[in-house]
Formats: C-alpha cells, sequence, structure tokens
C-alpha cells in the first residue's frame, strides 16, 4: 500500500484526470475536500473509498462540473474544469457518463425514453437513437423491458437503466456514484461488473463505493478519502483477496 | 444541419410533452389570453369597419349648395357652370326641387313624412364634388367660402363637420382599445409567465437530469418558450373562432343600432391581415411570458 503526502500524485502520461491541490470548501473553515492531488490514466478503474462525508461524492461533482473547486485546478479531458465557462460544460459532460446511487430516471418516461435522452441532446437522428438504445438495453439485459417505465421495475433494473443512459453515448470517463449502495450482493457483482467491462473498453472509471468487500473483490486501484483529505492511494491488485 | 432539424424536433416534441403533462393550468393559460385576444379583436372589428365606412363617405365627400326659390333655370346652368370652374371641383350637378323631393321619399321613411304636404319644401341645389386629390377639410373649406359669395346660393351643407367627428370617434376607439389591449395583454402576460414557471418547476428533475447529460442552455430553454408560443397560438384561433362566431350571431341582432354606431348596416369581418395579426399578437404575448418565466428562474 502506498500512504500518500499531501503533494504526492503518480504521474501518467496519458491521464484524462488531474487534480493539483485541490480544495472544496461550502463553509469558511470547513473542508469537503482538502489539498487533493491525483491522475487517472485513460481505461483506468479507480474505487474511491471512505466513509459517510469522507468526500466522494464532492469528487464526482467536481469532476463533472456540478461544483467548481474553491482552490486548486482539475483537468478533465484536457479542459480546465476550476475556469470552464458556463456555457463549456454540456460539452464536457456529453464526454462523461454519471451513474448516481439514486438512479435519476424519470419516472413518466419508458426505460428506453431515460436511456436516449443522453443521445437526443446530442441531435442524433431518431433511426440511430433507436438503434443504439436498443443494442445498449440488450448491453445491460433489459431489452425486454424497454417500454416499461422506471417505477414498475427493481433498484437493480433501475440502476442497470441508469448505467445504459451513462454509456449509450460512449463517454471517455465513467463517474459512478455508490451505484451499488441499494443493491442486494448479487445485483451488486452484476452491476460492478458491467462497469469493469466498460474499463476494460478503455473508458476511465471511478466508482465511489463504501463497500469494501466490493474493493477486494476487484482488487483494482483504490482512492481512500476520509475527512476530505486523500489518505492512500492503493495501487491495483495490492489488495489481498 | 441534420443535427440541428433532429434537435429542433425533439424541442417540439418535448414542448408538445410539457404542454400534455400541465393540460389544466395551459388550458387555463390559453383561455385567459383568448379572452384577451377577442377583446382586443372586437376593438379591431369595429375599428375596421370605421376605417371602411370613413373611405366610403370620404369618397363621396360634397358640399351642397341650396339655392333661392326665385333662380330660373338658366341661372341655375350658369352657376354650375361657373361652380365648376373653381379649383378643386371635380363635378357639379344640378339637383332640381322635383329630384330633391325623389330622393327623399327614396330614403328610409321619407315618404311617410312627406304625407299632406301640398308643395314641395325642398330647394334647388348644387351638388358640387371634390377632385379626390383635394378631399382635405381646408380645401372644402376654400370651395364652401367661394360658393357663400355667389349670387343665389342661400345656404351651404357639407358632410365634412360629420367626416371629421367621425374621425375623432375612430381615433377614440383606436386609442380605448390599444390601453385596453395593453393593460389587460399586461395581465396576461404575467398569467402566461406564471403557467410557465408552474411548468418549469414541475419539470425541474427532467431539466436536472438533461443538464447532467449535457444538454445546452439553449437546450433547456427552447421547450417554454415554445411552449409559450403554442399557447398564444391556440388562444389567437379560440379567439378568432369564438370573434368570428359572436360576429355571425350578433350583427343580425343589432341591426339599427349598428348602423347608428358604426354607419352602415353590413360590417366586415377582420380581413386576412388582421386576423394574422391577432394571431401574431398572441404568439407573441405568449413568448415573451414564457420568456419572463425563464429570466426569473434558475435553472440547472
Amino acid at each position: 500500500m502506498n500512504r500518500l503526502g499531501a503533494d504526492a500524485a503518480p504521474a501518467r502520461g496519458d491521464a484524462l484526470i488531474r487534480l493539483f491541490h485541490v480544495s472544496k470548501s461550502y463553509q469558511a473553515g470547513t473542508y469537503a475536500l482538502h489539498d487533493v492531488s491525483l491522475e487517472v490514466g485513460k481505461g483506468e478503474m479507480v474505487f474511491l473509498t471512505g466513509p459517510s462525508g469522507a468526500g466522494k461524492t464532492t469528487l464526482l461533482e467536481l469532476l463533472f462540473a456540478a461544483e467548481r473547486p474553491s482552490e486548486g485546478q482539475i483537468l478533465v479531458l484536457g479542459r480546465n474544469v476550476a475556469v470552464l465557462r458556463e456555457h463549456a460544460i454540456p460539452a464536457l459532460r456529453r464526454r462523461v457518463g454519471v451513474v448516481f446511487q439514486d438512479f435519476k430516471l424519470l419516472p413518466r418516461r419508458t426505460v428506453e425514453e431515460n436511456v436516449a435522452l443522453a443521445l437526443q441532446v446530442l441531435g442524433t437522428p431518431t433511426r440511430e437513437v433507436r438503434s443504439r438504445t436498443f443494442a445498449m438495453l440488450k448491453r445491460v439485459g433489459l431489452q425486454h423491458r424497454r417500454h416499461h417505465h422506471p417505477p414498475s421495475l427493481s433498484g437493480g433494473e433501475q440502476q442497470r437503466i441508469a448505467l445504459a443512459r451513462a454509456l449509450v453515448n460512449d463517454p471517455e470517463i465513467l463517474l459512478a456514484d455508490e451505484p451499488t449502495g441499494n443493491l442486494d450482493p448479487e445485483l451488486t457483482l452484476e452491476i460492478t461488473d458491467m462497469i469493469a467491462a466498460q474499463a476494460a473498453r478503455g473508458t476511465t472509471v471511478l466508482v465511489a463505493t463504501h463497500d469494501l468487500g466490493l474493493v477486494r473483490r476487484y482488487r483494482k486501484r483504490t482512492l481512500r478519502l476520509e475527512s476530505g483529505r486523500l489518505e492512500e492511494d492503493v495501487p491495483a491488485g495490492a489488495w489481498r483477496a | 444541419m441534420r443535427r440541428a432539424l433532429f434537435q429542433a424536433a425533439w424541442l417540439v416534441r418535448a414542448a408538445l410533452r410539457g404542454l400534455r403533462a400541465s393540460a389544466i393550468t395551459s388550458g387555463i393559460a390559453v383561455a385567459t389570453l383568448a379572452v384577451v385576444l377577442v377583446l382586443v379583436g372586437t376593438f379591431l372589428l369595429v375599428i375596421a369597419n370605421m376605417n371602411l365606412l370613413l373611405e366610403r363617405v370620404g369618397s363621396d365627400l360634397h358640399v351642397t349648395a341650396y339655392l333661392e326659390e326665385s333662380l330660373s333655370a338658366d341661372t341655375r346652368r350658369e352657376l354650375a357652370r361657373r361652380v365648376a370652374d373653381l379649383g378643386g371641383v371635380h363635378a357639379v350637378e344640378i339637383v332640381s326641387k322635383e329630384e330633391a323631393l325623389r330622393r327623399f321619399a327614396e330614403r328610409s321613411g321619407g315618404a311617410a313624412l312627406l304625407e299632406g304636404l301640398e308643395e314641395n319644401p325642398l330647394p334647388a341645389s348644387l351638388e358640387v364634388r371634390l377632385a379626390p386629390e383635394r378631399r382635405s377639410a381646408e380645401d372644402v373649406r376654400a370651395v364652401s367660402e367661394a360658393l357663400a359669395g355667389m349670387d343665389g346660393v342661400e345656404e351651404l351643407g357639407s358632410s365634412q363637420q360629420w367626416v371629421e367627428g367621425y374621425a375623432r370617434a375612430r381615433r377614440l376607439v383606436r386609442g380605448l382599445g390599444f390601453g385596453l389591449g395593453a393593460v389587460l395583454g399586461l395581465a396576461t402576460l404575467l398569467i402566461v409567465a406564471n403557467t410557465i414557471r408552474l411548468t418549469l418547476h414541475a419539470r425541474r428533475d427532467e431539466l436536472e437530469i438533461l443538464s447532467l447529460v449535457g444538454a445546452s442552455r439553449i437546450f433547456l430553454r427552447v421547450p417554454f418558450l415554445i411552449e409559450g408560443v403554442l399557447q398564444g397560438m391556440a388562444a389567437g384561433v379560440l379567439a378568432l373562432a369564438l370573434l368570428y362566431g359572436l360576429f355571425h350571431l350578433a350583427v343580425p341582432q343589432l341591426g339599427d343600432g349598428l348602423e347608428l354606431f358604426l354607419g352602415w348596416k353590413d360590417p366586415v369581418f377582420l380581413s386576412l391581415r388582421d386576423a394574422l395579426g391577432l394571431l401574431a399578437a398572441g404568439a407573441g404575448l405568449g413568448v415573451v411570458g414564457a420568456a419572463a418565466a425563464l429570466a426569473g428562474e434558475r435553472l440547472p
């Protein structure tokens, strides 16, 4: 295991995500994130662990520009999120897929419509939207549910819809915030397998989780946050099974 | 270009979906807007018909010189020749006492008034028509003054005063229409803005999700502007249909009252230009209301 000092950040030439001494404070003197520096390379899958309130969600929110850092610089896909203008945020988000713990699905839209949203905002032709959405739903095993509405589906199925929506436009980065937080162990593995498969396809993946069992099982690089500080950066394979 | 078309189609579908999702509040906004447009349309109808009447009267504008009883037919003809030479005069017609009596009898109720009269009380006259380009108040006055100074002319009559009074009434109606339209339009604007604001709050989750998957600010806002336009146009169509129905129901009932107020019995409906103007006003109110709602809200 590799314990970190505040300045430590492994150098990666092909990093898609780079944080330089990033802090986020919502109230003066209180930090949700404090002096975090790190890099994540292309196609790398990284677990982000730590107790509730450690700063995992804040870190992810900074990466898709839902929040701006109070200090430091963040480079995502070569764009500096700290100074990114409002009108440039949508272009960044089209290259970053996000899966939320609460799924964030539209209850009155069908499964197919929920997934298609990510393509429709790009102006993708209708026929292409249909074929890509169907292919994505097939990949997550929900093609037979495409005309259903999310509230009529199980938690695992809803999370798979959220994953399908995040991946349907083939993002370069996938961010998942506690994607298995509400799921039973079997579904947890099912969803995590899908996420790992996406990393194997070359997508850079960051998964926030407090499930250490999951982290040990997949033996991926793991960043441990505590009270907003990056306490540990454990390289892939260093966890004991 | 192709992508822009697909995006536009999606935005229109999103707007229609939004209208369906808030059918009751949208319906109330459309109905309110339609009532305002009916009122504005009514003023437009009155003004359009007053304009038509003014044009008709204007083309018939003439000065009547009533002649002394003692003038012989030759003297009348000589007088008519002199009047025809005056500047701005287009034509002069000699109306004999008999012709004047016949015309009076033809008017509604005229024959009844003449019953029991032993001799013709109406004077002979000269009807002086002005050239179309000389039908201003100043020209009428100049010709009247010239006629007044001629021997054999007893009295003068002209429709000029009536025309001027009527034009003033038209200006008043138009001003009232604009004033009322502006006040009601502003009130309606607030109603449309509030309706869109309610829709916006109801769809906040959807907007947040769209924003998270990379929808641009324009993409988030345009459906609401389209909703405003569609509401306004729906109100415009409804208002035109109501106006048309009311017009055809009311005109036969009002008959003489219309003749008294407008000066004729057969008013016409709004022209295509006025009807399109009313539709455009509805669409304009809708889109401005929507823009006001969006300006006051912070979207994701």
